[in-house]
């Protein structure tokens, strides 16, 4: 009896269910009847000035010199300062630094601190501090991750690595407490540009000597300079940053405290955010953004300096095909995959190159030629394509091997445009995947042959997209080489005129895009949630977010 | 005059005689089995489901490949709005888009837009050459006119085009549906083969050698049984390659250590049994003893464990495939299924309900007929 009780009420559950789903519903006659109320701040500040944000990933580390890991940047550019770093319109302004000027020939650079410069834990911080933590990212022993963004610019930086010569020989000098000196092997008109990266912070020498590396792990010895200090370390659950006292601007710093809360699920932490338990959430489902965006309920947009493109193995047969690589490129739906399968804020990329350097008000990208391709797929050009190379109707091509990193929609990029390629070509292809840390260890072994990559560039300048595609360049994962575009790298390297450099950039791009080394998709934009009560949180287009200037509204 | 009083007649053969209806032990298990609802329920449950899987897709109009992505994330039952020249409905899609749907339910292209009114927290779209606006600034989201802002009158219908709904890249879920169960059963029942040949004769010589032999083969058993199956997989796909093959290897290899138990249990008591020392007295071989004589009677404990083995089996590879570990894409199964639809849980969680359903379904029947058919098997439940 009590078995057939039960069966009757998980039916009748059911049934309503199912009904609960039919049947016409007597809504709103005009859009006015289902407009929500709203809520206006009263624009006082709030009496508590905390805050919570969710991070969806765990960094590897939080230590300036060593990580080149994004996940580390709330940390990174909240608990440090540089010598320069950004503003909210993304330009850059005097940090550590007050001022700085270079030599004729963009050379020499030198920064004049600010006086009074303090750690967290009150104790001087002067120029001999830079000096030691950039001979520290360039000790083998550091593992940094960043040390060419040092060794490829700095004089003797590299012979320093390899311990050929001795610390005093490299360009790097504090001329007096508040002076530092960089040397560099070559001109570079975008060094400015460079400093901003957190490779070049400072750390101090007292932590790290009594700590070693364990520095990072513990609220006490994580001495930083920026306008946060780090107060409570949970790991693999929060960490709470408090106002730094020591910070030189504390004075403008309202926000006391400011809690980062890890939950790596993005809908479990959307479910937090949308139930008021946080204020703010750094990655977005990508299901939900059309959503969160249409309902206004704080969702931000930054224009992100980054490219999403997969890459083709230009070294290996038939990617060494010019003619394959643009069939390829014509067969793929850029719009469909971004309103439909990835549905992100994005454009279509032709390019490898993200637009968004600007230099006289003009963005260096403009007037781009769009490569003959288009945001919807052209069939017909990539069987004419295909064919002339020598696969009419996708016969005698081999299979594809397509491979993505763990992603839900990397994922599903990557299966819409195996579909694309097979109808629209006639090719087969093969999908697979892997774990992020072995997928890209394939890739940069050129162990691959097409491959679900992307690019933020670390730093605003064209240079952080160009040696992509130079011969050879560590980052040169396409292995894609053309002694033309390797020249004009060189050239622009080097080049001090903005105007110039600006032309030889929008040259270089249109030579090498022309022969579609990569396949570009779209050049995103970084999203992340915010409650509208809080403002003056700011995200660079290198998806650095800054908190110094956050308000808590009253709401 | 009748003779009631006399003696009947009484034959050797009538004292003999079994009156009781006779059965043999198959019919005696077949009739106690199919007097328990809930195994014969199961029993119809897998018939339907193995059709379901294998005749199922020739039935559908739709390969489990095949994308539409204008078409996705649409749920099986829509609200439609009626379009204004009264060619049919509008429905607003996950993705804020508008896409036509016909009076018969079946799904047409994606609208095309026209501009965005972030102002009035609308976006127009192009309508049989008229404007309609997608207004988002209430809840729920309605279709209207631009002008006077009334809402189209709207309706609930069933989608025609794709019964159970498309997933995120615009596949019908119902066909996919189809191929995963098929998976899941072909994973499943490959698994319970290569287990029984394994288990039965790794644990029926364990059992019958006894001794040294027994103890160093069940601490094999032993070993094998403390990996985690988890950590064995993945080493497997490093080697392997992901794939099906891989799972049915990993399954295959480990899941015998239960059956090996089980036969050996049985084999060492049946072993004992006066039977086996007849068998031995007249000179059989050790094989016929063991195949001929002690398998066949440990069979009823042998089909109990497999059918009991099978929907773990299956829950195994649903969930390696629910952590990403298993099937390439575009190849589905239960499991990666609904790893596929935990992501879009909150705007479409019909992607998730209708494959942890099939899951559902397919360990209920097994489980209910497993445990119908130990009953059936157990002389002791005899009636």
């Amino acid at each position: 009896m009590k078995k057939k009780l039960s069966v009757l009420l998980a039916m009748s559950v059911i049934c309503v269910a199912v009904l609960a789903g039919c049947g016409k519903s007597e809504g709103p006659k005009t859009i006015n009847d289902t407009k929500k109320e709203e809520t206006k701040g009263s624009g006082k500040l709030a009496e508590k000035q905390e805050m919570t944000f969710i991070l969806n990933n765990e960094p590897d580390t939080i230590d300036p010199n060593v990580t080149s890991n994004s996940f580390a940047v709330p940390f990174l550019v909240n608990c440090f300062e540089g010598l320069v770093t950004y503003n909210e319109e993304g330009e850059i302004e005097p940090g550590n630094a007050e001022e700085w000027k270079s030599n004729e020939d963009l050379t020499v650079w030198t920064f004049q601190l600010r006086d009074g410069l303090k750690w967290s834990d009150g104790s001087a911080l002067t120029a001999k501090d830079y000096v030691y933590s950039a001979l520290r990212v360039l000790t083998p022993e550091t593992t940094g991750q960043y040390v060419n963004m040092i060794s490829d610019y700095v004089v003797n930086a590299q012979e320093y690595y390899d311990g050929k010569v001795s610390a005093e020989e490299v360009g790097i000098k504090a001329v007096n407490d508040t002076t530092l000196e960089f040397t560099l092997k070559a001109p570079c008109p975008y060094f400015v540009d460079l400093v901003s990266m957190w490779v070049y912070f400072p750390v101090q020498e007292a932590t790290i000597a009594a700590n070693g590396d364990k520095w990072v792990t513990k609220a006490e010895s994580y001495v930083g300079n920026g306008p946060f200090k780090i107060t409570e370390m949970k790991t693999g659950e929060s960490m709470t940053l408090e106002k730094n006292e020591n910070y030189w601007g504390a004075d403008d710093v309202t926000l006391e405290k400011l809690t980062y809360r890890y939950i790596l699920d993005t809908s479990t932490s959307l479910t937090a955010y949308e139930g008021g338990e946080v204020d703010g959430v750094r990655t977005v489902p990508s299901s939900d953004i059309a959503r969160m965006k249409a309902e206004d309920t704080g969702f931000k947009t930054a224009p992100s300096y980054g490219t999403v493109y997969y890459n083709f193995n230009c070294s290996v047969a038939p990617y060494d095909n010019v003619l394959v690589r643009k069939a390829l490129n014509l067969a793929v739906d850029r719009k469909e995959l971004i309103n439909n399968v990835a549905q992100v804020d994005g454009t279509p990329a032709y390019s490898f190159m993200a637009p968004g350097y600007v230099v006289d008000g003009k963005d260096v990208t403009e007037g781009r030629s769009d490569f003959d391709l288009s945001e919807t797929a052209d069939v017909e050009a990539a069987k004419a394509a295909l064919a002339e190379a020598g696969y009419p109707n996708g016969e005698g091509f081999p299979v594809v091997k397509l491979s993505y990193y763990s992603d839900d929609n990397v994922k599903k990029i990557a299966e819409a445009i195996k579909e694309m390629w097979e109808t629209n070509l006639g090719i087969k292809v093969e999908v697979s995947s892997a774990e992020w840390a072995v997928f890209y260890d394939a890739v940069q072994s050129g162990n691959y042959e097409v491959a679900a990559m992307g690019w933020s560039a670390d730093y605003v300048n064209p240079m952080s997209f160009l040696p992509l595609l130079y011969t050879n360049d560590v980052t040169n994962n396409a292995f894609y080489s053309n002694p033309e575009y390797d020249a004009l790298v060189d050239q622009i390297k080097v080049e001090k005129d903005s105007a110039k450099f600006a032309n030889l950039v929008l040259q270089a791009d249109e030579l090498v895009s022309a022969d579609y080394p990569v396949l570009g998709l779209y050049y995103k934009s970084n999203t992340y949630l915010l409650k509208d009560y809080i403002e003056g949180v700011y995200m660079t287009s290198s998806a650095n977010i800054y908190f110094k200037n956050a308000k808590v509204m009253e709401h | 005059m009748d003779k009631k009083w006399d003696m009947l007649p009484s034959s050797n053969e009538d004292r003999e005689k079994i009156w009781a209806k006779n059965r043999t032990f198959a019919g005696d298990v077949w009739f106690r089995f199919r007097h328990k609802p809930t195994a014969i329920g199961g029993l119809v449950m897998i018939v339907i489901l193995l059709l379901f899987a294998f005749l199922g897709p020739l039935f559908t109009n739709y390969s489990y490949s095949t994308q539409k992505l204008a078409a996705v994330n649409i749920p099986p039952i829509m609200k439609v709005y009626e379009r204004p020249d009264g060619e049919g409905y509008l429905h607003i899609t996950q993705g804020l888009k508008l896409l036509e749907v016909n009076e018969d339910g079946t799904l047409g292209a994606q609208l095309e837009k026209v501009r965005e009114e972030s102002a009035d927290s609308m976006t127009i779209y192009e309508c049989g050459g008229e404007e309609v606006a997608l207004y988002y600034g209430g809840s729920p989201y309605v279709v209207a006119d631009p002008e006077s802002g009334v809402i189209y009158p709207s309706k609930t219908l069933w989608n025609k085009s794709y019964i159970l709904g498309t997933d995120s890249l615009g596949r019908d879920i119902l066909t996919r549906l189809m191929y995963g169960t098929r998976i899941s059963l072909m994973v499943a029942f490959v698994a319970a083969a290569v287990n029984m040949v394994i288990g039965i004769l790794f644990g029926g010589i364990a059992g019958y050698a006894g001794g040294t032999v027994d103890a160093v083969m069940m601490r094999i058993v032993d070993i094998i049984s403390t990996i985690p199956l988890t950590l064995y997989v993945i080493l497997i796909m490093v080697f392997l390659g992901s794939g099906l093959q891989s799972i049915i290897i990993a399954l295959g290899t480990v899941y015998w250590v239960d059956m090996a138990r089980v036969v050996r249990g049985q084999v060492l008591s049946l072993k004992a049994q006066e039977f086996v020392l007849a068998a031995k007295t007249i000179g059989s071989s050790t094989k016929t003893i063991l195949f001929q004589h002690l398998i066949p009677n440990a069979m009823g404990a042998i089909l109990v464990t497999v059918t009991m083995l099978i929907p773990s089996a299956i829950f195994m590879e649903a969930f390696l495939g629910y952590l990403g570990i298993g099937l390439q894409p575009p190849l589905a199964s239960l499991g990666t299924m609904c790893n596929d639809a935990s992501e879009t849980l909150r705007s479409c969680p019909h992607q998730l309900l209708f494959p942890a359903l099939v899951i559902c379904l397919i360990m209920f029947s097994f489980n209910f007929v497993g445990d119908g058919l130990r009953d059936a098997l157990d002389p002791k439940l005899k009636k």
